[in-house]
């Protein structure tokens, strides 16, 4: 009996690599899986918001929560902006010399709407209620007027899977404001994120804004990621250990913007 | 038939857990909602009957989940072996007994997410808030799942019930 055990161990590992390797969502059983759950959550969704949308807006002070949604679009509007401007300004600053100037931000949108969320804690992604018949495709960026919300990581006809920049399989190149100093944005421990593979040389300070680098292809440049939130130097080795916390409330993420890229250009394989 | 209700009650648990209680503050850190379903048919159905439902429905988690696929079909398969082998040797059915099933069942599931993980990213550690999302869920578990497993017994029996007095009157 135990060795059937170990045997059925060493099997299950076996599969797990295999799978793990080769995602099987790609394929036609993953698509109609999604296809089969997504409509239920879309569903259940919808009837929670609209029970709590009457709640908040015709029982609950009409005129106050109207006008806090407005407040709060606008100042996700004003915070964009100002992250945007000081992008701006230092591009700017560095690039004033050079004529050339290249536009890294494609301004193509495309809003969703999350409709269900991971089913363990251990992992963060959602489902959005937009696919490939909207001209969604695995690998585009996904955002939030606050800043980078992650990447669709799976796509079904009508549905999409999007992996959180908490989640810790989610990678992205980035860059602190002001010192430029680069790393690689990982999901954390408690929603918050940890700036990888920053030179101890650079002097970050807490608070200090990071932003997207677009190096990675994926997130445009300049968007907000978050604000340092804790500093460690060791004494020995090349990087420092860097906190950060997500401008985004992901407990709270309801609507997303999907960045459409323009598609690439083919190389044409040379005869 | 019974699979009929099987199903019905698989989606619905997904569901409530994707989408209802991800908005509820209190049940931010509760457990996997199919867990005590998987013990459930581990103590009260057939080993048949069981496998189908652990994987279809583990492949849907897995599909819909971030994790590595093929992760909650290993968590409800060796759930329901540890369940089975569990029952040779104690009385599991008693009710005094079912809270810590539950418990355990909850504990199993998270050791395996955590192992699996582990395994596919070395860099990955145990965190303090790793730790006491688990010892929330155990405490839930202890709480809560056997009024789970109660409630999935008396479905079952209901819809045997309904079953048997459709068909008699159709004889």
């Amino acid at each position: 009996m135990i060795i059937g055990v170990i045997v059925l161990i060493a099997v299950n590992i076996i599969l797990l690599s295999v799978f793990n390797r080769r995602y099987i969502s790609y394929y036609r059983p993953g698509r109609i899986a999604i296809s089969l759950i997504a409509p239920f959550q879309k569903a259940s969704t919808s009837s929670i918001r609209f029970v709590r949308d009457i709640w908040r807006h015709y029982f609950f002070m009409v005129n106050v929560a109207k006008e806090n949604d407005n407040y709060k679009k606008a100042l996700n509007k004003a915070f964009e902006n100002n992250i945007q401007l000081k992008e701006l300004t230092l591009s700017n600053a560095r690039l004033r010399n050079l004529l050339d100037f290249k536009r890294t931000i494609t301004d193509q949108v495309l809003s969703a709407q999350v409709i269900g969320k991971d089913p363990s804690p251990w992992f963060k992604t959602v489902i959005v209620d937009k696919g490939k018949n909207d001209g969604i495709e695995t690998g585009m960026a996904v955002v939030v007027p606050k800043g980078i919300a992650g990447q669709v990581t799976d796509v079904s006809a009508n549905y999409s899977k999007v992996l959180l920049i908490i989640d810790h399989n989610s990678s992205v190149d980035a860059l602190v404001q002001n010192d430029r100093a680069r790393g690689i944005i990982k999901g954390g421990a408690a929603g918050q994120c940890l700036f990888k593979y920053v030179l101890r040389k650079h002097d970050i300070e807490l608070g200090d804004i990071v932003v997207s680098s677009g190096l990675d292809g994926v997130f445009p440049k300049g968007l907000a990621v978050g604000y340092v939130s804790a500093i460690v130097k060791p004494k020995s080795g090349i990087f420092q250990e860097v906190a950060v916390t997500p401008y985004v409330d992901f407990e709270k993420l309801e609507e997303v913007l999907i960045v459409m890229n323009p598609k690439k250009k083919e190389f044409e394989p040379q005869q | 038939m019974t699979y009929c209700l099987h199903i019905l009650i698989c989606l619905c648990l997904i569901v409530i857990q994707t989408t209802v209680m991800p908005y509820m503050p209190l049940f931010e850190r509760f457990y996997d909602l199919l867990s005590p379903f998987v013990i459930y048919l581990s103590i009260f159905r057939s080993v048949r009957e069981s496998m189908v439902i652990i994987f279809i429905f583990g492949f849907f988690m897995d599909i819909i989940s971030g994790g590595p696929f093929g992760l909650y079909i290993t968590a409800y398969i060796w759930l329901f072996i540890g369940v089975r082998w569990a029952i040779t040797f104690l009385h599991v059915r008693d009710n005094l007994l079912l809270p810590f099933v539950v418990a355990a069942g909850v504990l199993m599931e998270n050791a395996i997410f955590i192992g699996i993980t582990a395994m596919f990213e070395r860099s990955s550690r145990v965190s303090e808030a790793m730790v006491s999302t688990i010892i929330v869920q155990v405490l839930w578990a202890i709480f809560t799942g056997p009024l789970f497993l109660m409630f999935f017994n008396y479905s079952h029996r209901r819809w045997d019930r309904w079953n048997k007095e459709i068909f008699a009157k159709k004889d």
